[in-house]
């Protein structure tokens, strides 16, 4: 039996809102761009923890939401907070915080947007200098295993972000990490090669009985010391071909086998799903960081739920707060035909 | 006119509030989240989510999709049912030094009746807000917000048992006209009415076919819906509010102080904010500070003088 993680409930009173200038972008793979904020040097969050961003602004609308009236001059604002017609963004967005870079009392958050709608083409698109109005930190966080054991780190797609500041984190702490990303070809991965990645196919393993695995070093975003990087694409174009969790199976029964080992995932639903069961096959603990739309992010307008185990209930299950009770849980709470 | 600061508090019913500004149900929790933004002491009242007899699951996912200049939601009255509200919420609010008002739905007259007798007798109510207009359950009351006879029915029933608290009644705006049922709610004993709930609405993934939301359709908040409030609130107080002195909570919408203006001319003795408490959870602080220079550049030194001022000339 895995071991489980002990519920968590985040503690709003410890988010605040700010508005923090954007420091350093840049764009990375089709349609990523990593975003790097200037956060104040006592902010404190932990990995797998989000913020809620605020993907809509104009400067007439944000002097308006700061309750100043304007001068005489300006008249008085329409203030409806939306063009009529547009296709812009009205609320906040969550986004995982992928890394917290600190230098004294420079602190750094580093946040990964996948351009795909309107909130994250305005995020995306914010220059330098600009300031992204976020309320943070919030939510649950990845939790180390309690002994040395091997952490392995499956993530597919933007479900990197968590799990690059996880990958990091436990590094530093001195623990072994392996670190499986995988996208759908080469260019969807938000990663910067500083020599382009080989596929491997099934017959250059370089890993013993790992068939198709091949230990990618070249990502810059993973030369911090510690983590054993594999990549997976759906078409081959790098590393490994087929799935992610395709290339965790391959490890574990490859390199990994026989060792204890905790499971940790963030991704898309059916590569969770996925992960959550080859977690239960092999007795492993899994914690995931589960996506939801979320309305609020604080826990009050209860539209973030997701089902999940409750031996307390009599139908076996209760909807929980992503927002508050996540974003990361115990994968095995999960109920996946529903998530 | 002096530099003497305008004088922000208004009554609602026997509600006296510091200022005009409440939070909208289900928009707010039960203040602790709040609280991680600003003192909700700051505001004028805090309006519970819907508390029904037993505590309810809500819809299944997706509850809330965001529309261009709103929100649909579809949330299902999901609250921890009564028992424990008195619990475990109520006195977890009564550390803040702000009136609160308990909004209640039920699927039977019999379920109001019961919650809101137990929220009477309960020490820190102030206000019972009848949730006679939730568009997303067939339990949430909505039979009862549309036909003025049945509503008025259902107030009396309530009215009946509530003699401490202040009755509020939150109209649905999804009726050919509010002033028959506002009128219908204030002859059966309504201390005071809010409106506007959500505008019933549906949104559709083109390219899958599906509706965006589990319950395929929601209520619509947020700036999208200000201009139908704002005539709805205006209705209300000629035809009804005005000549009956009964306060009108105006809501949908509020994002800006601006706003908040447009509602109190509109014949509004209050605003609640609502959909914008997701956008920005300091809103309801911003509007509570902003609004005292607001009335001031108006030359208006109390905010209850510029209720019903809408210049038609």
């Amino acid at each position: 039996m895995a071991a489980r993680r002990a519920t968590q409930e985040a503690d709003v009173s410890r988010a605040r809102r700010l508005e923090l200038p954007v420091v350093g972008r840049r764009p990375a793979g089709r349609d990523f761009v990593w975003l790097v904020l200037d956060a104040p040097p006592d902010w404190r969050s932990l990995p797998g923890q989000f913020v809620n961003v605020l993907c809509e602004s104009d400067a007439h609308e944000a002097r308006a939401s700061e309750g100043r009236v304007l001068d005489e001059a300006d008249g008085w604002p329409e203030a409806t907070g939306l063009e009529l017609g547009g296709r812009r963004a009205f609320g906040r967005r969550p986004y995982s915080i992928a890394r917290v870079e600190r230098s004294g009392r420079q602190v750094r958050l580093h946040l990964l947007v996948q351009v795909k709608g309107p909130g994250s083409r305005f995020l995306g698109s914010r220059p330098i200098g600009s300031a992204v109005d976020l309320v943070g930190p919030l939510g649950t966080h990845f939790t180390a295993p309690a002994d040395d054991r091997l952490c392995v780190l499956v993530s597919g797609g933007c479900g990197l972000a968590p799990i690059f500041g996880l990958a990091e984190g436990l590094a530093e702490a001195g623990r072994r990490v392996v670190n499986l990303f995988g996208a759908a070809t080469l260019e969807a991965m938000p990663l910067d090669f500083s020599e382009p990645p080989r596929p491997t196919g099934p017959s250059a393993g370089c890993c013993a009985g790992a068939p198709g695995l091949e230990e990618t070093a070249s990502a810059k975003e993973f030369a911090f010391r510690g983590a054993t990087t594999f990549l997976a694409t759906d078409d081959g174009s790098a590393g490994f071909r087929g799935p992610v969790t395709a290339a965790l199976e391959t490890y574990l029964d490859g390199p990994g086998r026989g060792e204890p080992a905790a499971l940790y995932g963030c991704g898309p639903k059916a590569m969770l799903k996925r992960l959550a069961q080859i977690a239960a096959e092999r007795g492993l603990a899994c914690e995931i960081s589960l996506e939801r739309h979320m309305g609020c992010g604080i826990g009050v307008c209860l539209s973030c739920v997701a089902r999940r185990r409750d031996p307390g209930d009599p139908r076996g299950w209760t909807y929980r707060l992503t927002c508050r009770e996540g974003p990361v849980m115990d994968a095995h709470e999960i109920l996946w035909d529903d998530a | 006119m002096s530099d003497a600061k305008a004088d922000l508090a208004v009554t609602v019913g026997k509600i006296r509030m510091r200022n005009p500004i409440a939070t909208a149900s289900g928009c707010s929790g039960y203040g602790e989240e709040l609280a991680a933004f600003y003192d909700p002491g700051l505001l004028g009242a805090i309006v519970t989510k819907s508390i029904t007899l037993e505590p309810r699951d809500g819809h299944p996912p997706p509850r809330l999709v965001e529309t261009r200049a709103g929100m649909l939601n579809a949330i299902g009255l999901a609250n921890v049912g009564l028992e424990a509200f008195l619990a475990e919420k109520l006195p977890a609010l009564a550390r803040y030094d702000v009136p609160v008002i308990v909004n209640v739905a039920g699927a039977t007259r019999d379920e109001y009746v019961r919650v809101a007798r137990a929220l009477d007798a309960a020490e820190g109510v102030a206000g019972i807000e009848l949730n006679v207009s939730c568009p997303n359950v067939k339990e949430g009351g909505i039979e009862f917000g549309v036909d003025p006879k049945t509503l008025g029915g259902l107030v009396e029933a309530v009215r009946h048992e509530v003699s401490r608290a202040t009755l509020i009644v939150k109209l649905s705006p999804n009726v050919t006209d509010i002033a028959v049922v506002a009128r219908a709610a204030v002859d059966a004993g309504a201390d005071a009415l809010s409106l506007i709930n959500t505008l019933r609405g549906l949104a559709i993934d083109p390219w899958t076919g599906r509706p965006r939301l589990s319950n395929v359709t929601g209520g619509l908040s947020g700036p999208a819906i200000k201009p139908v409030a704002l005539w709805m609130v205006r209705r209300v107080w000629q035809e009804v509010a005005s000549k009956r002195g009964v306060a009108i909570m105006g809501l949908g919408g509020v994002q800006f102080v601006e706003d908040v203006i447009e509602f109190l001319r509109a014949g509004a003795t209050a605003v609640a904010v609502g959909t914008a408490n997701f956008v920005n959870p300091e809103t309801g602080r911003t509007l509570a500070e902003g609004l005292g220079e607001a009335l001031r550049r108006l030359g208006c030194a109390r905010a209850l003088d510029l209720v019903g001022r809408l210049e038609v000339t």
